[in-house]
């Protein structure tokens, strides 16, 4: 993974020298509360409904053991013992005193690790795959391009004060898990014909109050010119997207209001002037960049399939693990792992300081020392050998981190919500909870094979809502929570294209969610052909079946 | 008083510092009353301004922030000074914040006036906040992997 270089260290290191005294200032009460907010939320601190929020990077996701350690101190020492996976790959302390954040950020900055530019009107943490650089169906390892992204977007002099958060998203493999379609910008690594890596550009997907599937708006872009390219597109956006309406003010409605061809013109010509600038990325500083993302040294192992074989007859849950949490690596005899932390009782994404220390423990022994967070809230240790699977399993188990829910139903991605945030409609994790109460049969969701309950807790969709197989959304209805549902939505990894999800009908109050999600599994399972998906079947039917079980009349 | 702070140190000379013109100032006037105007006199142009060659002949040019998180003024400096030929004096006048002087002077303004009760020692100091940034600029083209030796 990434090192800091002096340079890089020394960023940081003034970052937060010069956050200490902004704070400082502010306490004081020499800086503004608008002016305090906006150089606040560079550093990653929001104001939430009970406390301060800070959103530390996890830049695309990618952790060393070391860091995950020190993530672990600063959720015992300066917040409650614990920390949250967010959907973008990051991690959330709910707790911390506002005066005591420059500390923490001095701390995290001791390992190679910042918060800048996680929150704000700003180019925010690239986000990419949770399986880069292990993948088996890889084509280009992502996290060198993330990490030049990275590096060019911050603290860049022209476009940290943009219209609108910024996201960037980069997939290298042949599935796309890093969910490009629905990102500011998408970007698409592969290879041409000769080897040389080439970038397809997608601009203006999003989530949010207008989901949009971005358009594509430039193929084949030789990799020198992507950061000339992210120029021209920021460029465009900083000077003609709205600023008066923060609702209309993301890339996608810039990109719609424009026309896609117009957008992409106004591209086209802004780059011709940027075009082998200095910023053109040149072979050395890939090579450097790429240099650090070199696979460990790998043990020459076979894959074990009889090892792993008799432990999965000896244990149906291990076979469970295997079947749903082992994802395949790139080399013989090594598996990547996920780590669910989707617990029932316990908030989705939410980790205790305990765990921490135990995933990063994991990482050494069983790997080399790496972990990722995914934008499913979990996490994923890249590299385990086939033979410790048991062994690691059995740790995972008894640490409360062994669910083999990978895909499952009970893995649902789910925002903080009502329960924490100040721009909630409704809570989003006790309806996590009941559902996974409900359907707490494992063999039932088995059965039910993929499916992917994702729930917000408004439209802001931090809990990726419209992606998912059924979304919920929370709503305010005249001051009372209620939800609403929508079908068919996906974000386009397993080889499915991306969708948004279609809303199935009026919405429901908190304590009829789970009833309507029951009938929509019954549909499902009445109505599909052999192995058929939740959202193959549901591509076949279509809403109509869906809906009319839903609001059937119970009486 | 609003402060002008200019090439790093406080400073004053006799153009305005604002749409407003008081006595004894010279004005900064709007794109369309600039070109009917005679030679020597400053623009003042708003974030959202078009650049246009001729603007190269002002001796000043004042871009008008009216939020110190609007960042069009970022965009429309740096196309002034790196496809328009403009050399003179690049001014930021409106909300400008002291924290955020260093994305200002990177842009290629040179000065910027402080509106009142903004702190100035804050402001001369924000330009030196970072001793090496990682992507070109206006003021240093060359982006960190040009022009050093990484690890
Ligand atoms: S979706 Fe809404 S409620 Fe949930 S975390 Fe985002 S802003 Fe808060």
């Amino acid at each position: 993974m990434y090192r800091y270089d002096a340079y890089d260290q020394a960023f940081v290191d003034e970052r937060v020298a010069q956050y200490r005294d902004q704070t400082a200032r502010y306490v004081r009460g020499e800086l503004s509360e608008a002016e305090f907010l906006q150089l606040r939320l560079r550093n990653g601190l929001y104001i939430q409904r009970l406390a301060p929020m800070l959103r530390v990077a996890v830049p695309y996701g990618t952790l060393s053991s070391t860091q995950l350690r020190m993530l672990a101190h600063i959720a015992r020492h300066y917040d409650r013992g614990y920390g949250h996976l967010s959907t973008r790959q990051n991690v959330q302390f709910n707790w911390p005193d506002l005066e005591e954040v420059p500390d923490i950020l001095a701390e995290l900055a001791t390992v190679q690790m910042h918060a800048i530019q996680t929150s704000g009107s700003c180019i925010r943490n690239v986000t990419t795959d949770e399986f880069a650089g292990v993948a088996a169906d890889e084509v280009v390892d992502a996290r060198p391009y993330c990490e030049l992204i990275r590096q060019w977007s911050t603290a860049h002099p022209e476009f940290d004060w943009l219209p609108r958060k910024f996201k960037i998203a980069v997939n290298g493999a042949a599935h796309d898990r890093a969910a490009i379609a629905v990102h500011d910008i998408g970007l698409q690594v592969k290879r041409g014909a000769g080897g040389e890596v080439l970038v397809d550009v997608y601009v203006g997907g999003g989530l949010g109050r207008t989901p949009v599937i971005a358009e594509l708006i430039r193929t084949d872009l030789p990799e020198a010119h992507l950061l000339t390219y992210l120029e021209a597109i920021l460029r465009v956006y900083n000077r003609y997207g709205r600023r008066d309406n923060k609702y209309k003010a993301r890339i996608k409605i810039l990109v719609r209001a424009m026309g896609a061809d117009s957008f992409r013109a106004k591209v086209d010509a802004e780059w011709e002037h940027g075009r082998d600038g200095a910023q053109t990325l040149t072979r050395e500083e890939i090579t450097r960049v790429a240099g650090h993302f070199q696979p460990p040294a790998y043990e020459p192992l076979t894959d074990q399939p009889d090892v792993l074989g008799d432990a999965r007859l000896a244990d149906v849950d291990f076979d469970r693990f295997v079947r749903r949490n082992v994802r395949a690596h790139r080399m013989p005899g090594y598996a990547c792992v996920v780590l669910s932390t989707k617990q029932t009782g316990i908030a989705p994404g939410d980790v205790t300081d305990t765990q921490m220390e135990q995933v990063a423990d994991w990482a050494d022994r069983f790997g080399h020392g790496e972990v990722r967070i995914s934008h499913e809230q979990n996490f994923v240790l890249p590299d385990v050998r086939q033979r410790d699977l048991p062994a690691l399993f059995a740790e995972a188990r008894s640490a409360g981190l062994g669910a083999t829910n990978l895909g499952l139903l009970s893995n649902i991605i789910c925002c903080p919500g009502g329960d924490y945030c100040s721009l909630a409609n409704a809570k989003s994790i006790p309806v996590a909870e009941a559902i996974q109460r409900r359907f707490e049969d494992v063999d039932y969701q088995f059965d039910l094979g993929d499916l992917d309950i994702n729930i917000s807790g408004c439209m802001n969709a931090c809990g990726h809502h419209h992606v998912g197989n059924i979304g919920i959304l929370g709503v305010d209805k005249k001051g009372e929570e209620f939800y609403q549902v929508s079908l068919g939505g996906h974000s386009g990894h397993s080889g499915n294209e991306a969708a948004l999800g279609e809303i199935v009908g009026p919405s429901f109050a908190r304590a009829e969610v789970t009833e309507a999600i029951s009938r929509i599994l019954d549909t499902y399972v009445d109505n599909r052909v052999e192995d058929e998906s939740f959202l193959h079947c549901f591509r076949r039917i279509g809403i109509a079946p869906f809906k009319e079980r839903v609001y059937a009349n119970a009486d | 008083m609003p402060t002008l702070i200019k090439d790093g140190a406080i400073a004053a000379d006799s153009w305005a510092t604002s749409a407003e013109t008081e006595d004894g100032q010279r004005p900064l006037l709007p794109p369309d009353t600039w070109r009917a105007t005679e030679g020597g006199a400053a623009l003042l142009l708003d974030g959202d301004a078009e650049p246009h060659d001729d603007f190269a002949h002002a001796p000043l040019i004042a871009i008008h922030f009216p939020e110190f998180k609007d960042g069009r003024g970022l965009s429309l400096a740096t196309l002034l000074r790196t496809r328009h030929g403009f050399t003179g004096d690049l001014r930021a006048i409106g909300d400008v914040q002291p924290d955020l002087v260093h994305y200002l002077m990177r842009c290629g303004f040179t000065s910027f006036v402080l509106p009142d009760g903004r702190d100035t020692a804050v402001a001369l100091r924000s330009v030196n906040v970072h001793r090496h940034y990682y992507q070109g600029s206006v003021t240093d083209p060359t982006p960190l992997f040009r022009s050093v030796a990484r690890g």
